[in-house]
This record gives structure tokens, C-alpha cells and sequence, in this order.
């Protein structure tokens, strides 16, 4: 791959990942919680000054090509060839928009609610939000992994400090859990470093494998990836993980971090082992399916709203990981539009969440009860997020999993049987958890002493509901980006690679 | 005329939008007056557009492109033939009646200004249905009447019933939207396509294509496309077994019954399948799973029509068994007599929901029918509508309601479709059921003895303030206006439209019937013009299961009120069957609701925490213990370490001496 | 080759830090015995700054390259240089940090800052010996000096206990060495390395005996190390003995342990490799095993960091293991060269590990346990900041120079096909990271019980940044630093 537009791309994606860490690092230095407000002004600009300028990368990206796109490449540990090395394509540009987006809701979200320790709190998540763009647009292995594992330093933090009353357990499991997956896929960079001589990921993509080899680094970067998914089953550090975490925890939590598995796939999985991957793909399949039926299952009897959420979370990436491995156009573009959908979506449910905790400060359903009659406002955006992540024609939550369905049905008329479960399933959970929450008489003095959003929260999920729709109504814009990059890919994933 | 195309469905888009966002500021009235001006424009645009439709112009065109993956178009656009002009008119012109009609009867409910923002909304979502040109357009219309349905249904969100009724509404419909979506989903794998005209025009040649579902059986594709279609349009269209949510949708304001739950939504089905008409024409056996569901529906729904004591699940049993007519009609492969009778039903059938609205308001909310009698006297304009709207539903010669159903029963009867014997039996007793609950509710409502004083004494405590309540009053203008203007179109509109319908070639360009299927070939033998059937209508079978039915109740609820109860004695086992609407309910509820929750719960106790975490958790123990235990070794003591070292050493010794010397 | 020799022979120009260094030792040692405790301050200035001797005649030598003298005996190369350089500083960093716990804990700091020096002349001549005498005269004269500073707390029971043990075992382990490079010197018939080489190198030498002594070397190099089973000493010695101390022992001498191990193995006994790499494996799996393991129970930190250090070595070794790569010198260069790597990232966070634990102590009171840091990050969250970057690195994680040193050696052992290890190592850093995020969680989740503010000087501040930002930084741009491994290796092994 040649990359294309070097000149104009110059700085952009460094700019975009340290700004924020570099704010972050900033307000770490000198923030401390007599001038809260000032921290959090500094933490709105730095990350608004982050989401700007990732609008040239959209608006100077060429969908047309599959090549990388703002390239950067400078020598960094030249005793192993390790550069950094930096570029876009289509399968990474709409995570870094979103993951810089994201960003600025969850300093918006934690505005009133964090009142000690502002500013550690606010540099742990713009730090986090550099890191998580630097996976996206990393292309040298090294450095991805660099900035895949560095993102679980500040979660943990986030999680442990600002977390709820189990968080240290929480903690201790995300951060092992996720490291265990990710060690191994180091073993698995270097083996390709050993056989490759570089670091290079595309120099990867090319290298002939033999089909052992094939299969062991492919479970080698599952065990990476399914874990960040997460997949089932090892999924189970992400319910108590969003229990705990504080809102905005949640928020990147499920609209990111979970995007970094997913991406993972992309990158590595399917590109490097694509023999292992057509061989292995029943195995995939099978598990994003029980993640679709069995979560989706658990996620109905739930008691804990964040809990439900987190489960259908799981539920939701299982499509995209479905989407990967039915190897179609559908399925992948569908899939990557349901990651960034779902970024959307749970996001915008954790925030909803969020807005009746901080009243409420409980998250248990049957606290809850006819929230309607006192916040309005609040409820019909809630009905729409809550629709949306039922997957309703014209949310964006209905296109991805629409394209899946396509794809899975194409690919095997059961498969997408089984997937189109969600239908029921998604319904299910998310409106029976409407219906309980919001539904009904006023259930106690505490609900009848709701105040309905205010004008930040408000304007904070008006602009999350505008995204979903807009991506819901013309969701064209989105896949037309992709494009290009989604059909090289499955044109390279369908030769092998085996000597 | 693309104008008037997007005008239809937009204009009620844009009053629902305004209503919704702006109606608590801009205040009732002008809500209301901006809903219904969409609605009116919508309805006139529609005229227009079913003029220009009759002058021969077909259109077909993209809207917008939604999103394009490979070779595959998603698109927005419109089709705009007969089937569709005629929906459009039939639909706006309900949805403007209905939307009167609230002004009356949602005068003094503080959601006055979301409901005409719902209904609104509604209208848009189901033109955008019917003048699809796509499956995916269809899918979000279908979709986005079902939310309008789920909103509308739980209209007032405290009552435990609303709200349960609309969650029930809403996931029974997905059930049904699984079919479909899995349709959709071969229709994409097999014709690359969502446009209509591409799919339609390959499905001949896919005729002979087949798929294996279970083991090697081979299934022919068409069948498995159009069954699982019509899955869905069991789930909209109510049909057994998926018709469960439709009694309990009553919960809902009866201005939405009559709009959604008997007019609109509830026929999109039908609309579906006459539009797939090609593909199912191409597949006898999912004709004939069509024909025997539809049979089942019309028969078996009827009989619980005639158990039921609210006035308004009265009506909507009786719209089951009318969808299920319908149903008959499509697997007859008789497409236009089942969207002939869609047409009629709408109209006769929004009267006996509206008509049933203002019983319900001159009786304070009030909806036992036990509680009413003689009403007639007070409220004349809505007896004499709602006695029209019953005619025409029990199918009395000349009315709308006759010309649709008895050219079913003689399609039926003509067709030799798998099946076709018992659907003709069905729709036969159906008959005579229908006569019999229409007028057994319309004796107990309008004639005999007034219960409403007693009643008032029982439900007193109601309205206590006011001392008019015991004396029910004819409903103000805003209600018994809609009632004529819908009273006229239920006796003339079969009689008028019948012939171009049905014989005519209004449908050429829309359906497809293939000339293996006799039924519509041998109607147009027997058809000699509207009044000819009509005459001849006296003389036929049906005629006279109607008047039996009709004598019947008449006999059981006027004459001899004893015989019912008596009735009901003998056959208390056949009676709980029915009061129990079969058991189904009851059935979900256990098996699929309360299953899930048991296998959730299972799987979460025991998948999630018991043997993963366990796993996770135990290991993490293990190496917890592993590090206590080796811990021990480290005495303290200054001749263990040595002796350690040394052993060390010596070990070191015997593994690699011998092993090096070898060399 | 006696004649060829002779130019060179007398070359004192190399010999020039150890030079400076002794007198300095002497200077400091005068003055201690001249001034009057009271005067302590000075005699801190004065260690450190007769440091500045060595430290600039080292790098003045590093200017003129790679030299031998004394006909072989001594040799003054990029990685003598290098890690000279790192353990000059290592020392001075000890003093620097040490000055207010010594004061605090009456130990006589003129005492402490010439066996300090002392030590670390010895760890310098051990650093460029390239005869196997030298090499254990250098040996000797450093763990002689660190006896008597595990001794200085006489007042102390577990100190005074811990020195007998450093002392015995220290002994036990010196006459493995010993007795194995006599076996060395009987098989090969010389004592200069690059003779020996040569001796194996055209076959002269008994295959057995050289093994056998090879055993015996490789386990006086283990211990040193603190490699399973040659590690018992590690965690009493560690816990019991002052901290200022453990430091001392636990920072430079490991500098000193990897040059001699190279010295050894990778220069005089390359050519086995074959056969001293399977024993390395088996100490390798061993340290990494039990040192992550054992480490989860403890609740002491310097116990706990005690066992980290052990599997801290299990990597080490991973690198040397990677050394044998059947002939390729090249790659057997840069194996070693990341566990050079490795040894002085080590070094680094061992100094702010135990630096922080010494700083947090007070008179009477030793801030060693783990909950002794609760709440920290309120306390000072400066320190803590710096803390849970040493933790983060040490469990190998990016972007902290830990990661790297994990990275390079792995690479070393991938390269060599042994996957399995590599596996195993990661499966076992992660155990690892447990104990170590648990300190973090102390840290930061907990609220401090001990709220007493926390007094540091501003020098010892300023370092203690440094010290931090610099895990940091070589996490950053860990380039330079590596090729420097690497370059010094490939000099030594004369591949340029």
C-alpha cells in the first residue's frame, strides 16, 4: 500500500491523539479541585479542540481509496524497525470521530455529578481518549499495542476511584481480565516480528503463514480481542465493570472500548490469518450467536439497569462480530456501522441512566416507576433510545443489525435465523425495562420528587438522539466511507496465505 | 404530479411534528387545526393522485438512496399504482374522519396535543407503508406503525393494562417481523434486489430454485420467501396465532381502534400480500398455508365475538374474523376481493368503532354493553350509523359489506387451492357468527330495556358530581359528523367501486393472478353488474345463515333474555374455552414469557456467575493458595537456604553431567 | 601471547574511574574519620561529590573505546563504560536518598558512604574484568563491603540476622563460583577470557570438566542474581536489613551480577551455550514461577518487591537464554543485549521503589508494609503519581519502560523458537501485575489511616521526579537506550 495524501494529513492524527492527552496531562499537573470549574472548562476545550480537528480528517478523506489516508511515519525504536507510525482507512475513521465525540459527552456527563478529584477525573478520560484514537489509527503493531494496553492504566483508575461501592473487585477484574487476553497477543506481534523482520502491520498482512501458524496467532489475538468485545464467555467483567464504573466510565466503556476488540478483528485477526479465520469462522459464529440468544436472554431478567445495558451491550457486539465473520459485504459494513451505532446508542443509554441515578442514586428498576409523569422531556428521549437499541427502522440501531440479518441469511438461512432472534430478544429487554422504569403510576415519594432534565442533560441527549436518527434515516454518508476499504479487505481475506 | 406525491405522505408528517414539539405552547386548539389541516391536504392530494392513477399513470421512482452496499441499492422511493392510490385515499380519508372525530372525544384529556401528534404521525408512517416501492421502505413502515401502535396503546401509561397490552402489541408484532425480516433477508440472498418491480420480474424464473432447511428436504424457495413474508403479516394483520395482541390493543383510545386497529394497520398485511401478489402466486402450498390460517382466524375469532361483554372487544374480535376473511380471500388467491373487502371494512367498520366511541361517551366510559339498552332514543344519529355499519359488516345485500364478502365466499368457493374446502366452510358459518355478535350487540346497546340507570347506581361513584350522567345524550358534532360521513361510504361505496375492483382492470398493473388459479376467472363468470348480485344476493346461502343469525339474536336478546344464561349453563365447559379466548393468552404468558425469564434467570445464575466467574474466581483462589503454600518454604532458617542452594547445585549436577558427557 | 601483549600491558588509562574511584573512597573515608558526626551534611556533599571523580573519568575513558590492558586482564569497553555509568549513578541516587532515614536511624553516614563506594569499586572492576580472577576479586571486594552494610544497624535484630545470612550464603555461593572457574582454568588452561575462548574455540579442553564447571559457575552467577533456588537470601536480606541497604544491595550489584554474567557466558563460555542455556531455562522457570506466586501473599512491600525482584530475574535470564541462537552471533549479541536492557530499566525502578519506601519512613518508624501507603495518592499525590508509574512498569505495561524490557526479551526468546517460555513468562507477569495494581489500589482506592504530612527535601524530591519521569521517558522513546544495549554488546563480543 502506497500511502496517499501524506501532505495534507500532516499532524492531523497526532493532533488528534495528544491534544487530549497532552490537556489531560496538563490538568494533572496543576488542576486541583478549589478551581473545579476552571478544570472542567479546560477539560470541555481540550476535548473540543480534539473533536475539531478529527472534522478535516472526515472532510479530507477520500472514500474512493482503500489506501491508508494521513499518513505519519517517524523511526521510533529503530533497533527493532518500530516506528510511529500513524494513517486512517475507512475501517478506522469512524471510530476515531466517534471515540473523540464521545469524549466531550462524557466530560459534558460529568460535569455537576464529579465534584472531588475533578481534575485526575477529567485527565484520566481526555488521556483515555487520546490513547483509544492512537489504537485506531496505529499501523505499526508495536505502537497499536502500546496504546491498546495503556488504555486499561486510566480505566482502572476511573473504575477503582470513582466507582461504585464494589469497584475494587470490579476494577481488579477488568484490569486482569483484559491483560490476560492481551499479553498473549503480545506473544503473538512478536512471533510475527520474528518471522516478518518488521513491525509493520500491512508488511503482516502480506506475510505468507503456514496454516498452524495461522491458527495459533488467530487465537492468540482472539483471546485479545474477545475479551475487549467482549465475547462470550468472557464477557463477564463487563457487567460488573459498567456497574461500577461511574457514568461516564460506562459511556466510553461501551461506546469505545469495546470497539477496540472489534477493530482488533479488522486489523489483525482477519487480514493476518485469513485462512484461520475462514477455518475457525464456524467458531465465531457460534459464539456471537449465543452472544445474541443466550445474553440476550440474561439481559431480559436483569434487576440492575446498568447491569441490562451491559448485557444487551454484549448482545449487540456479538452482531458485529457476526457481521466479520460471514465474510459478505453486508455482514461487514453492517457490522461496522453497528459499532458505530451501538457507540452511539449505549452511550446514549448509559447517560439516560446516568441522568435518573444522579437524582435517584439507584439503579435497581423496581426503585423506579411512572418516571413519565414527572420527567417528560426525559422519558420520550429515553423511548427513543430505548427503541433505538431494540434496533427500530430509522434509529441507527436498526441498520446495522439490518445489513447483519441480510448478510447472516445469505450466508446460511439459519444463521440469520438465529440472529434475527434480536428482534424479540432486544425488544424484550429494552421495553420491559421501559415499561418498569418509566411506565405506570408514580411508584414513590423519590419518583414523584424527580426533576426533569435539565438544560445541559437535555441538549446532552438531544444531540445523541439526532445522531441516531440521522444515522437511522441516511446512513449512506457512513457506509459510503467504508466502502472501499470493507471490499479490499474482503477481497484480501478471500486469497490464502498459506506457502 | 411528484409534488402531490410527496405532499401525501409529508403533509400529516409536518402537522405531527408541530403538534408534537410545539402543540403545549401553540395551545389545543390550533394543534388540533394544524393536524387536521396535514391530514386534509393529504386526503385531497391523494384524490388527485387516485385521478391521475385512473388516467393510467403508473409512477415508480427513487426518493432518496439510503445506503448502497456493493451491488445492492437501499433506497426510499414511491410506487404509485391502483393498490396504492387506492390505499392512500382509503387511509387519509379514515385518518381525517378519526382525527375529527378526537377533537369530541379526547376533548377533556390533558394528552390532547400528543395524541394528535401520534395519530398524525401514524398517518404518515402508513402512507410511507403503502406507497413503498422497496422491501426496506415496506419494513420501516411496518415498523413505524407498529411504534405509533405501541405509543397510541399505551396512550394513558398508568394503567397497568395499557401498558402491558402495548408491550404485548409491540413483541407479538416483532415475532412477526422475524418472518419477515428473514423474507426480506432470501429475498436479498437470491434476487440481489428491494425493489419490487426487479424482485417480481425475476420471480418466474426463481420458480424452480429450492433450498434445504431441515436435513436434505428441498423446499422451493417461493414457498419459504412468501411464508415467511407472510409471517409477518400475520403478526400485523392479527392472524391466529399471532392475533393475540389485537384484543388487548383496546386498551388504547377507541379513535385509535377505529384508525389503527380495524381500518389501517391491521389491513397492512393484506395490503402486503395483494402487493406481493407475484411471488405468492408462484407457490400453491404458501397459498394454502395462507387460505387455512385465514380460515382458522375468520371462524374461531368470530365465536369469541360473541362471548364478549365490551363493547369495543366486540368489535375487535369481529375484526379478527373480518381479517381473516380477507386472508381467505389472498390464499384464494383472490388478491383484489381481499383488498376490495380491506376497502369496505375500513369504512364499515371505522363506523362501528366510532360509533362505539360514542356510545362509550354517552355512557361516561362506561363500555359493558349489559349496562346499556335502549339507547336508541337518545342517541339517534349514532344508532342509526351504527345499525348502517353493522348491516354492512353482516353483509346485508347492497351494502359495501355484502359485495366484498360474498364475492370471498364465491371465490372461495371457486378456488381449488389446498385447503379451500374447509376455508369455504369457514367463512360460511363465519357468517352466520358475524350476524349473530353484530346484532347481539346492537340489540343490547340500542334496544330492550335501559340498564344504563341501574349501572349509574354501580358505577356512581364515578361521576358523582355531575346528575346529567344518568341520562346518556347524543354526542356533540365533532363525533356524529365522521359517523355519517362514514355511514355513507359503508352502503355505497361496494356497489359503486365493485365492478372496476374486481372485474374491472383497475388492479391489471398492481396484481398478478395466475390463470392456473380459477377463482377470480370463475367470479367474472357469474358477474352480471352491482345489482344483479345484489338481487340475486337474497336467494343465496349466506343471505339466509345472516338472517338466522340476526333472528337469533334477536330472539335471544330481546325476546328471551333467559336462553343465553341457560346456554351458557349446558355448555360451561365450551363457554370457559371461549372466555378464556382458547387458553393462548394463558399459554404465552406461561410458556414463552415466563419460560424466557426461567431460561434468563438459568443461564445468568448459572452460566455467568456459577461456571464462568467460578472458573475466574477460582483460579484466582488457587494461585492464591499456591502462593500461601510456597511460602513455606521460606523457613527463615539459615541451613535450609544452604541446603537448598546445594541440593540446587547437585541437582544441576545429575540432570546435566550425564546428559552433556554423552556428546 | 605474552610479547603481543606488552605494549598495552601497563595501559593504566583504563584502570583510570577505578582510579578516581578509590580516591574518592579514601577521601570520603579521611574525612569520615577527621568530622564529627554532627558535621553529616557535609560528609553527603562530600560522597556525592567526590562521585563527580569516576563518573568523569569513566566517561573521559568512554572516549577513546574499547581497550584492553594488563595483557587481557582488564578490559575498558562500551558496555564497561555504559554500565559503570549506571551504577556510579545508581550509588549516587542511594545517598541522596538515604541521607535523612540514615540520620534518622543513627547510622554513621561516613561509615555507610565508603562501604557504599568500596562496593561499588567492586562492582566496576567486576564490570571490566575480563579474567576470571578479576572477576571474583571484584566480586569479593563489592559483596565484602555489602556484608558489612547489611550489618550497619547493629541496634537491629533481623539486620544483624539478615547480614549473617547475606555473609554465609554470600560465601557458600562465592566458592561455587570459584571452584568453578578453577574447573574453568583446568579445562582450558587459562584464566583471561579471551585465551579461553580461543582454548575452546580450537577444542583443547575437556568437555566434561569444563561443564562441570561450568555448573559451578553458572550457580555462583544465579546467586547473585537471586535466581531460583540460589534466592533464599533475597527476601530476608531485603526485608530485614535497613532500607538504605537493601537498596545498595538490591540496585547496582545487579548491574555488576549481568557484566560478570557476561563476562562468563557470553564472552569466555559462548561456545557451551548449548549447554548453559537449558540450566538457565530451568533457573529462568523457577524464578519466574515462585517469585510471582509467593509474591501475591506477602503484606510486606519490601518482601514483596523482594520476590518481584526474584521473577524480575526469571527475565533476566529469558534474555541471556536467548542467547543461544547456534552460532549466530549477531542475534546472540542482541539477546544479551535486552537483558542488559532489562538489568538497568531494573536498577531504575528498584531505586524509586525503594527510594519512595524510604522516604515515607520516619524516625521509628518504617513505612515498609503495604498499607503503609494507603490513601497515598490524597497524602501526596505527587509521590503516589510516581509510585503507580514503578508499579505499572514493573507489571509491564505500556507505555512504561517495564514494557520494553518485557518486549525486548521475549523478542530474544521468541526468535529462538522457545514460544512455550515466552508463554509462559507472560502467563506468569500476569500473576505478576496482581500484586502489583494491588499496591496501586492502596494508593488510590483507600483512604489513608496515616495522615502525618509527608517532609522531603527538595534535592531528594527533585531526584525521586527524575527517577519517575525518566520510567516515563525511556517508556517514550526507548530507542536510544536500547541500541546503547545492544551497540555495547556487539562491541564487547568485537562484532562492531
Amino acid at each position: 500500500m502506497e500511502p496517499t495524501s501524506q501532505v495534507m494529513g500532516a499532524g492531523l492524527l497526532s493532533a488528534a491523539i495528544w491534544i487530549p492527552i497532552l490537556t489531560g496531562v496538563m490538568l494533572l499537573a496543576v488542576g486541583n479541585d478549589r478551581r473545579a470549574d476552571v478544570v472542567r472548562a479546560v477539560a470541555l476545550a481540550g476535548s473540543l479542540l480534539g473533536l475539531l480537528v478529527t472534522l478535516p480528517l472526515y472532510l479530507g478523506f477520500d472514500p474512493a481509496s482503500d489506501q491508508l489516508q494521513f499518513v505519519e511515519k517517524l523511526p521510533w525504536i529503530e533497533r527493532y524497525g518500530i516506528s510511529y507510525y500513524l494513517g486512517l482507512d475507512g475501517l478506522s475513521i469512524w471510530l476515531v470521530l466517534l471515540t473523540a465525540l464521545i469524549t466531550v459527552f462524557v466530560v459534558i456527563a460529568g460535569w455537576r455529578v464529579i465534584t472531588e478529584r475533578v481534575a485526575q477525573y477529567m485527565a484520566a478520560f481526555l488521556i483515555l481518549s487520546g490513547l483509544m484514537v492512537g489504537v485506531f489509527s496505529a499501523m505499526d503493531g508495536l505502537l497499536f499495542y502500546v496504546f491498546f494496553e495503556a488504555t486499561l492504566l486510566p480505566m482502572y483508575i476511573i473504575i477503582g476511584v470513582w466507582g461504585g461501592p464494589n469497584r475494587v473487585y470490579a476494577a481488579f477484574k477488568f484490569f486482569l481480565y483484559t491483560l490476560l487476553g492481551s499479553l498473549l497477543t503480545l506473544v503473538a506481534l512478536i512471533y510475527l516480528y520474528a518471522q516478518s523482520g518488521s513491525f509493520e502491520i500491512q508488511a503482516w498482512h502480506e506475510l505468507p503463514l503456514s496454516m498452524r501458524e495461522q491458527t495459533l496467532l488467530f487465537i492468540a489475538f482472539l483471546l485479545a480481542f474477545a475479551v475487549k468485545v467482549p465475547m462470550w464467555p468472557v464477557h463477564t467483567w463487563l457487567p460488573d465493570a459498567h456497574v461500577e464504573a461511574p457514568t461516564g466510565g460506562s459511556v466510553v466503556l461501551a461506546a469505545v472500548m469495546l470497539k477496540l476488540g472489534a477493530y482488533g478483528f479488522l486489523r489483525f485477526s482477519l487480514p493476518i490469518a485469513p485462512d484461520a479465520s475462514h477455518e475457525l469462522s464456524w467458531l465465531m459464529i457460534a459464539l456471537s450467536l449465543i452472544a445474541v440468544i443466550y445474553i440476550g436472554l440474561v439481559a431480559l431478567v436483569q434487576t440492575d439497569m446498568k447491569k441490562l445495558v451491559a448485557y444487551s451491550s454484549i448482545a449487540h457486539m456479538g452482531y458485529v462480530i457476526l457481521g466479520f465473520f460471514i465474510f459478505n459485504q453486508l455482514g461487514m459494513q453492517g457490522a461496522i456501522v453497528q459499532m458505530i451505532s451501538h457507540g452511539f446508542i449505549s452511550g446514549a443509554m448509559f447517560l439516560c441512566i446516568g441522568v435518573l441515578y444522579d437524582r435517584m442514586h439507584s439503579r435497581n428498576i423496581e426503585d423506579y416507576g411512572g418516571v413519565v409523569n414527572t420527567m417528560p422531556r426525559f422519558a420520550a428521549l429515553f423511548m427513543l433510545f430505548s427503541m433505538a437499541n431494540s434496533g427500530l427502522p430509522a434509529t441507527s440501531g436498526f441498520v446495522g443489525e439490518f445489513m447483519v440479518i441480510l448478510g447472516a441469511v445469505q450466508y446460511n438461512f439459519w444463521i440469520g435465523f438465529a440472529a434475527a432472534t434480536t428482534l424479540i430478544l432486544g425488544a424484550a429487554y429494552s421495553l420491559w425495562m421501559y415499561k418498569r422504569v418509566v411506565f405506570g403510576e408514580v411508584a414513590n415519594p423519590e419518583v414523584a420528587g424527580l426533576k426533569d432534565v435539565d438544560r445541559r442533560e437535555f441538549w446532552m441527549l438531544m444531540a445523541m438522539a439526532a445522531l441516531v436518527l440521522y444515522m437511522g434515516l441516511y446512513p449512506k454518508p457512513f457506509t459510503d466511507v467504508t466502502d472501499a476499504s470493507v471490499e479490499a479487505l474482503l477481497q484480501h481475506v478471500s486469497q490464502t496465505k498459506i506457502k | 404530479m411528484k409534488s402531490a406525491y410527496l405532499l401525501v405522505p409529508f403533509a400529516p408528517l409536518v402537522g405531527a411534528i408541530i403538534a408534537g414539539f410545539f402543540g403545549r405552547s401553540i395551545g389545543r386548539t390550533l394543534t388540533h387545526w394544524v393536524a387536521i389541516l396535514g391530514v386534509l391536504i393529504s386526503l385531497l392530494a391523494s384524490m388527485v393522485v387516485l385521478r391521475d392513477v385512473l388516467a393510467g399513470n403508473v409512477f415508480n421512482g427513487t426518493l432518496y438512496s439510503w445506503s448502497v452496499i456493493g451491488e445492492l441499492k437501499f433506497e426510499v422511493g414511491f410506487l404509485i399504482d391502483s393498490l396504492t392510490a387506492m390505499m392512500m385515499v382509503v387511509v387519509t380519508f379514515v385518518s381525517l374522519m378519526v382525527h375529527i372525530y378526537t377533537i369530541g372525544y379526547m376533548a377533556d384529556d390533558d394528552g390532547y396535543e400528543r395524541f394528535f401528534s401520534y395519530i398524525s404521525l401514524f398517518t404518515f408512517s402508513m402512507l410511507m407503508l403503502v406507497m413503498s416501492n422497496n422491501f426496506l421502505q415496506l419494513f420501516f413502515g411496518w415498523e413505524a406503525v407498529g411504534l405509533v401502535s405501541y405509543l397510541l396503546i399505551g396512550f394513558w401509561y398508568t394503567r397497568p393494562t395499557a401498558i402491558y397490552a402495548n408491550l404485548k402489541a409491540f413483541l407479538v408484532n416483532r415475532v412477526g417481523d422475524f418472518g419477515f425480516v428473514l423474507g426480506i433477508g432470501l429475498v436479498v440472498a437470491w434476487f440481489g434486489s428491494l425493489d419490487y418491480a426487479e424482485v417480481f420480474k425475476a420471480a418466474p424464473s426463481m420458480q424452480a430454485e429450492t433450498i434445504t432447511l431441515f436435513g436434505a428436504a428441498e423446499w422451493s424457495l417461493l414457498t419459504v420467501v412468501c411464508i415467511c413474508l407472510f409471517i409477518g403479516a400475520m403478526g400485523k394483520s392479527a392472524q391466529f396465532p399471532l392475533h393475540v395482541w389485537l384484543p388487548d390493543s383496546m386498551e388504547g383510545p377507541t379513535p385509535i381502534s377505529a384508525l389503527i386497529h380495524a381500518a389501517t394497520m391491521v389491513t397492512a398485511g393484506i395490503f402486503m400480500v395483494a402487493r406481493m401478489s407475484p411471488l405468492f402466486e408462484m407457490s400453491e402450498t404458501a397459498l394454502s398455508f395462507v387460505l387455512i390460517i385465514g380460515a382458522i382466524t375468520a371462524f374461531f375469532m368470530g365465536l369469541l365475538g360473541i362471548i364478549q361483554n365490551d363493547i369495543k372487544r366486540v368489535v375487535a374480535y369481529s375484526t379478527l374474523s373480518q381479517l381473516g376473511y380477507m386472508t381467505v380471500a389472498l390464499g384464494a388467491s383472490a388478491y383484489s376481493v381481499a383488498v376490495f373487502h380491506l376497502m369496505t371494512h375500513a369504512f364499515f367498520k371505522a363506523l362501528l368503532f366510532l360509533g362505539a366511541g360514542s356510545v362509550i361517551i354517552g355512557m361516561h366510559h362506561n363500555q359493558d354493553i349489559r349496562d346499556m339498552g335502549g339507547l336508541r332514543k337518545y342517541m339517534p344519529i349514532t344508532w342509526i350509523t351504527s345499525l348502517v355499519g353493522s348491516l354492512a359488516l353482516v353483509g346485508t345485500p347492497f351494502f359495501s359489506g355484502f359485495y366484498s364478502k360474498e364475492s370471498i365466499i364465491e371465490a372461495v368457493h371457486h378456488s381449488d387451492i389446498p385447503g379451500a374446502g374447509i376455508a369455504y366452510a369457514a367463512v360460511l358459518c363465519g357468517v352466520f357468527i358475524t350476524a349473530f355478535y353484530a346484532f347481539r350487540m346492537y340489540f343490547l346497546v340500542f334496544h330492550g330495556k335501559e340498564r344504563f340507570a341501574q349501572a349509574d347506581h354501580a358505577h356512581g361513584h364515578e361521576h358523582a358530581d355531575d346528575h346529567h350522567a344518568h341520562v346518556p345524550q347524543e354526542s356533540p358534532a365533532v363525533v356524529t359528523i365522521p359517523l355519517i360521513f362514514l355511514a355513507v361510504p359503508s352502503v355505497l361505496v361496494g356497489l359503486v367501486t365493485i365492478g372496476p375492483m374486481l372485474f374491472g382492470d383497475f388492479f391489471k398493473d398492481a396484481i398478478v393472478v395466475d390463470p392456473s388459479h380459477p377463482a377470480m376467472g370463475e367470479l367474472a363468470q357469474g358477474w352480471h353488474g352491482w345489482l344483479a348480485m345484489g338481487l340475486h344476493g337474497f336467494l343465496t346461502l349466506p343471505f339466509w345463515l345472516m338472517v338466522a343469525g340476526i333472528v337469533t339474536a334477536w330472539y335471544f336478546y330481546l325476546v328471551n333474555p333467559a336462553i343465553p344464561d341457560r346456554i351458557r349453563g349446558a355448555l360451561s365447559g365450551v363457554y370457559r374455552l371461549l372466555d378464556n379466548k382458547y387458553y393462548l393468552d394463558a399459554f404465552n404468558e406461561k410458556f414463552f414469557a415466563g419460560g424466557a425469564r426461567l431460561i434468563g434467570t438459568g443461564l445468568w445464575r448459572g452460566g455467568d456467575q456459577s461456571i464462568i466467574d467460578g472458573l475466574i474466581n477460582g483460579s484466582a483462589r488457587l494461585v492464591g493458595g499456591l502462593s500461601r503454600a510456597f511460602r513455606v518454604l521460606q523457613t527463615g532458617f539459615l541451613n535450609h537456604y544452604a541446603i537448598a542452594m546445594i541440593v540446587g547445585l547437585a541437582v544441576c549436577l545429575v540432570w546435566f553431567i550425564p546428559l552433556l558427557t554423552r556428546r | 601471547m605474552p610479547p603481543a601483549v606488552l605494549p598495552q600491558a601497563f595501559n593504566l588509562l583504563a584502570l583510570l574511574p577505578e582510579i578516581a574511584l578509590l580516591l574518592a573512597a579514601c577521601i570520603v573515608l579521611l574525612a569520615d574519620a577527621t568530622t564529627k558526626e554532627s558535621a553529616g551534611w557535609q560528609i553527603d556533599r562530600l560522597a556525592l561529590g567526590v562521585l563527580l571523580l569516576p563518573l568523569a573519568a569513566t566517561l573521559y575513558v568512554a572516549a577513546d573505546g574499547h581497550s584492553y590492558s594488563f595483557g587481557d586482564m582488564y578490559v575498558s569497553d562500551l558496555m564497561a563504560h555504559t554500565l559503570k555509568v549506571c551504577a556510579i549513578i545508581a550509588t549516587g541516587v542511594v545517598i541522596i536518598y538515604s541521607r535523612q532515614y540514615a540520620s534518622d536511624r543513627a547510622i554513621r553516614r561516613g561509615e555507610l558512604y565508603s562501604l557504599a563506594l568500596f562496593a561499588l569499586l567492586g562492582q566496576m572492576v567486576m564490570i571490566s574484568g575480563s579474567n576470571l580472577l578479576v572477576l571474583y576479586l571484584g566480586l569479593e571486594l563489592m559483596s565484602l563491603s555489602l556484608y558489612a552494610v547489611a550489618a550497619l544497624r547493629r541496634d537491629v535484630a533481623t539486620s544483624s540476622v539478615a547480614a549473617i545470612k547475606y555473609f554465609v550464603l554470600g560465601a557458600l555461593s562465592s566458592g561455587f563460583l570459584l571452584y568453578g572457574m578453577s574447573m574453568v582454568y583446568g579445562a582450558t588452561g587459562s584464566l583471561n577470557i579471551p585465551d579461553i575462548v580461543q582454548s575452546i574455540a580450537f577444542g583443547r579442553v575437556s568437555e566434561s570438566v569444563l561443564v562441570f564447571g561450568l555448573v559451578f559457575v553458572v550457580a555462583g552467577i544465579a546467586f547473585k542474581f537471586g535466581a531460583v533456588p540460589f534466592h533464599m537470601w533475597i527476601p530476608d536480606v531485603y526485608q530485614g536489613t535497613a532500607t538504605v541497604a537493601t537498596l545498595l544491595i538490591a540496585a547496582g550489584p545487579k548491574l555488576a551480577a549481568f557484566a560478570l554474567a557476561f563476562r562468563l557466558l557470553g564472552e569466555a563460555l559462548m561456545t557451551v551455550s548449548g549447554d548453559w542455556h537449558q540450566m538457565l531455562i530451568v533457573l529462568a522457570v523457577l524464578s519466574l514461577g515462585l517469585g510471582n506466586i509467593v509474591a501475591i501473599a506477602q503484606t510486606n512491600l519490601k518482601r514483596m518487591l523482594a520476590y518481584s525482584t526474584i521473577s524480575q530475574v526469571g527475565f533476566v535470564l529469558l534474555g541471556m537464554i536467548g542467547a543461544h541462537t547456534g552460532g549466530d552471533a549477531a542475534r546472540s549479541a542482541d539477546a544479551f543485549g535486552s537483558s542488559m536492557f532489562y538489568a538497568i530499566t531494573n536498577v531504575l525502578t528498584t531505586l524509586g521503589t525503594f527510594g519512595l519506601i524510604q522516604l515515607l519512613a520516619r524516625k521509628g518508624f518504617e513505612a515498609e508494609e503495604i498499607d503503609d501507603f494507603k490513601g497515598l495518592a490524597r497524602r501526596s499525590p505527587w509521590l503516589a503519581g510516581i509510585m503507580m508509574m514503578m508499579m505499572f512498569s514493573l507489571a509491564g505495561l505500556p507505555p512504561l519502560v517495564g514494557f520494553y524490557a518485557k518486549l525486548v526479551v521475549l523478542e530474544s526468546v521468541i526468535s529462538v523458537g522457545l514460544v512455550w517460555l515466552a508463554v509462559y513468562a507472560v502467563v506468569m507477569s500476569l500473576i505478576g501485575a496482581y500484586y502489583y495494581i494491588r499496591v496501586i489500589k492502596v494508593m488510590y482506592f483507600d483512604e489513608a489511616v496515616d495522615t502525618s504530612p509527608i517532609v522531603v527535601g527538595n534535592d531528594v524530591q527533585a531526584t525521586m521526579a527524575v527517577n519517575g519521569l525518566l520510567i516515563l521517558l525511556l517508556g517514550i522513546v526507548p530507542g536510544p537506550l536500547v541500541s546503547l544495549c545492544a551497540a555495547s554488546v556487539r562491541q564487547a563480543l568485537q562484532l562492531g
